[in-house]
C-alpha cells in the first residue's frame, strides 16, 4: 500500500493548501504554488482539497505504484503514462499494481500534481503538509523526494468505476488563459515610482528569467525606477507581491516567499492570476493589468465559486456510485 | 512607556494583496510606533474578525490576511471593505501603549573570533576594542521590533551609535545557526544555517528556533531581550547546535 519513487524528478515535493497562522514567526504559508490545480486533484479521487499531494516539476518523478490506486495528475501536461498507456490529466484514472508512472515531455506548463485517493502519508508540521525545505519539516522528511522514497497511501479508492466521469475542461480552461496578461493590484508603494516607469510597467513586457523558484520569479525587462531613492524599514509582503529591486528590474514572490522585506512594493498580482503565474515556463514574456482591489476581488471569489462547482460535481459523481452499494 | 486617552490617528490602510492589507504607522524604526503596530495585532488576535487568517507585525506595519470567499458570504461589501471597516473600529479603541512588561530574555552569546568572524572588523571600523564592543553590544536591551526575513529571525534594536555598522557589500554564503549580527542599527541572530549579509560578532548556544516545539520560535515581536557574554568552554558546554 504504497509508492516507490524510481527516479526522483527535479524537486519534486509533497504540498497541500499551506500553512496560515505562522507568518509572524517568519514562516511563511509555502503550499503548491498552483493551488487551484492541486485542488481540484484531490475533488478528482474524492478528497478534500486539503490532502496532500506530489508537486512535480520536468523532468518528473517516476513512480511505481505497489497497489492498485486511483490517482489523477492536474496542473501542467508532461504526457504521462503508466507503462506504456497514456493516462491524460484533469480527470481521475486507475493504476494497476506494479504499474509505474512516468512523464514523457513537457506539453504545457511547469508544475504538475498528482493526488491518491485517500490521501498519502506525510508529516504534518504547524497545522500543514506542505514540506518546508528550508527548515527540514513537513511532508516527506523535510526535503524532496529521492530515489528509493517509499510513501505509504490508503488504497481503497481503487475499486471506484471512472469510466463515465464528467468533462470539466470548460471550466479550468479559463483560469489559464490568456497565458501572458496578468491582472495585478497597486502596492503600497506604487506611488513611489515615477511617473514613465508606472506607464513602463503597465505597457511593455517582461520575461522570466531562469532565476525562478518556488520563492519567486526573478523577471528581466525595462528597468523601472522610483522617483527618488527611498530606504524602507522591513515590512510583511504577501504570494504575487512585486517587488522593484535596486537595478530596476522585478521580483514576483511566489509560494515560499519571505514573510517581509524591504524593496518597494509596487504591484501585486492578484490572486486568481497566480495559478496562471505558477504555470508561466522561464523565458516566457507576460504583461501586467493595473485594477481595483475590488475586481481583484471579484476575480478570486469567481475562482474559489469555479472550484466549489468543481468539487460538487466530483461529490456527486463518487456520491452516486456509493449509493449504488 | 506611557498610557495615552486618544485613539491612534496616524495611520494608513492599503491593500498588500487581494487577501492582505497593510496598516502603516510610518517607516522608521521606532518603539513607540512598533508598540502601536503590536496593540492592533493584539487586538486583532482577541477579536478575531469572522474569516480572519493572521497578522504580521513589522517594524512600523501589521499586514492582516484574510480569507476573501468566507467574508464575501457573510458580508454585505466586499471582504476588503469589511476588513477596513474592522480596523477603523479596533483603532478607535483607546489606545494604550503600557501593556504589562515582559520579562527580560537573557540570550548567552560567545563573542570569540572563531564564531564572531567579523567582530575584529567591526571593532576596527569603530576604534573600538574587541572588549568595547563586546561591552557595548550587552549594556543595552533590546527590544524584538519583529520576526521576519526566514523562520525565527528576530529584528532586534537598536544598537548604541557607536555600534552602527551597514551590512556587508557582499553577504557571505554561509551564516550558521545561532551567530549574532549586526546590520545598521539592528541586531539579531540567525535561526538557521543560511546566507547572509550581516557582520558577524559571536554566537548563541540556544536553539532560536526548533520544529519540533509548537510553538518554534523562542522570541516574538514586542520581547526583551539582553545579550550575555560568556566564553567558550560555556559556550562549548551548552551548544545546540
Amino acid at each position: 500500500m504504497s509508492i516507490k519513487i524510481i527516479k526522483p524528478g527535479m524537486f519534486a515535493t509533497i504540498q497541500d493548501l499551506g500553512r496560515n497562522g505562522y507568518r509572524s514567526v517568519g514562516i511563511g504559508p509555502g503550499g503548491a504554488m498552483d493551488f487551484f490545480a492541486a485542488s481540484i486533484a484531490n475533488f478528482l479521487v474524492g478528497n478534500d482539497a486539503k490532502c496532500p499531494v506530489i508537486e512535480m516539476h520536468f523532468p518528473a518523478a517516476e513512480i511505481l505504484f505497489e497497489e492498485d490506486a486511483l490517482v489523477s495528475i492536474t496542473g501542467g501536461d508532461f504526457d504521462g503514462y503508466a507503462d506504456d498507456e497514456p493516462v491524460g490529466s484533469w480527470k481521475p484514472f486507475l493504476i494497476k499494481k506494479n504499474k509505474s508512472l512516468w512523464f514523457k515531455k513537457p506539453v504545457h506548463g511547469v508544475r504538475i500534481y498528482l493526488s491518491i485517493h485517500g490521501g498519502i502519508a506525510s508529516g504534518n508540521w504547524l497545522n500543514s503538509f506542505s514540506t518546508h525545505t528550508k527548515v527540514k519539516a513537513g511532508g516527506h522528511k523535510g526535503r524532496p523526494l529521492l530515489k528509493g522514497d517509499i510513501i505509504p497511501f490508503d488504497s481503497t479508492g481503487s475499486l471506484m468505476p471512472i469510466e463515465s466521469f464528467p468533462a470539466l475542461a470548460g471550466m479550468i480552461g479559463p483560469v489559464y488563459q490568456p497565458a501572458n496578461i496578468f491582472r495585478c493590484i497597486a502596492g503600497p508603494e506604487w506611488n513611489l515610482v515615477n511617473h514613465e516607469s508606472q506607464a513602463k510597467f503597465s505597457l511593455l513586457p517582461f520575461s522570466i528569467t531562469n532565476q525562478s523558484d518556488r520563492m519567486g520569479y526573478r523577471l528581466k525587462g525595462r528597468g523601472l525606477a522610483l522617483q527618488e531613492p527611498v530606504q524602507l524599514v522591513s515590512s510583511p509582503v504577501d504570494s504575487g507581491t512585486i517587488q522593484l529591486l535596486p537595478n530596476g528590474q522585478l521580483i514576483v514572490l511566489m509560494a515560499d516567499h519571505q514573510t517581509t522585506g524591504g524593496y518597494p512594493r509596487i504591484a501585486n498580482v492578484i490572486g486568481a492570476d497566480l495559478p496562471k503565474l505558477a504555470q508561466s515556463p522561464i523565458h516566457s514574456e507576460l504583461k501586467f493589468k493595473l485594477i481595483g482591489v475590488e475586481s481583484a476581488e471579484e476575480f478570486l471569489f469567481l475562482l474559489y465559486q469555479t472550484l466549489e462547482s468543481i468539487k460538487d460535481i466530483c461529490k456527486n459523481y463518487y456520491d452516486a456510485y456509493r449509493h449504488q452499494l | 512607556m506611557q498610557s495615552t486617552n486618544s485613539a491612534i490617528s496616524d495611520f494608513q490602510i492599503t491593500p498588500l494583496s487581494d487577501r492582505s492589507v497593510l496598516v502603516s504607522f510610518g517607516n522608521i524604526i521606532d518603539p513607540s510606533i512598533n508598540e502601536k503596530v503590536l496593540f492592533l495585532h493584539r487586538a486583532l488576535l482577541r477579536s478575531r474578525f469572522e474569516g480572519f487568517v493572521e497578522s504580521v507585525p513589522a517594524y512600523a506595519s501589521l499586514a492582516i490576511f484574510y480569507d476573501v470567499p468566507q467574508i464575501r458570504r457573510h458580508a454585505q461589501s466586499s471582504a476588503f471593505a469589511f476588513v477596513k471597516k474592522c480596523l477603523h473600529q479596533l483603532l478607535q479603541q483607546r489606545y494604550a501603549a503600557s501593556e504589562p512588561v515582559d520579562p527580560i530574555t537573557r540570550i548567552p552569546v560567545c563573542y570569540d573570533a572563531e564564531f564572531g568572524i567579523d567582530i575584529g572588523k567591526v571593532a576596527e571600523g569603530h576604534r573600538l576594542t574587541i572588549d568595547e564592543v563586546i561591552s557595548l553590544h550587552t549594556s543595552v536591551i533590546y527590544r524584538v521590533y519583529m520576526i521576519g526575513f526566514m523562520p525565527g529571525f528576530a529584528y532586534m534594536g537598536t544598537v548604541t551609535e557607536k555600534l552602527i555598522t551597514p551590512r556587508k557589500d557582499q553577504p557571505a554564503l554561509y551564516v550558521p545557526a545561532g551567530s549574532v549580527g549586526i546590520a545598521g542599527a539592528q541586531t539579531g541572530i540567525y535561526p538557521i544555517d543560511s546566507p547572509g549579509g550581516w557582520h558577524i560578532i559571536g554566537k548563541t548556544p540556544l536553539r532560536l528556533f526548533d520544529t519540533n516545539n509548537l510553538s518554534p520560535c523562542l522570541l516574538s515581536a514586542g520581547d526583551q531581550v539582553q545579550f550575555v557574554s560568556i566564553d567558550k568552554n560555556e559556550f562549548k558546554r551548552t551548544d545546540v547546535h
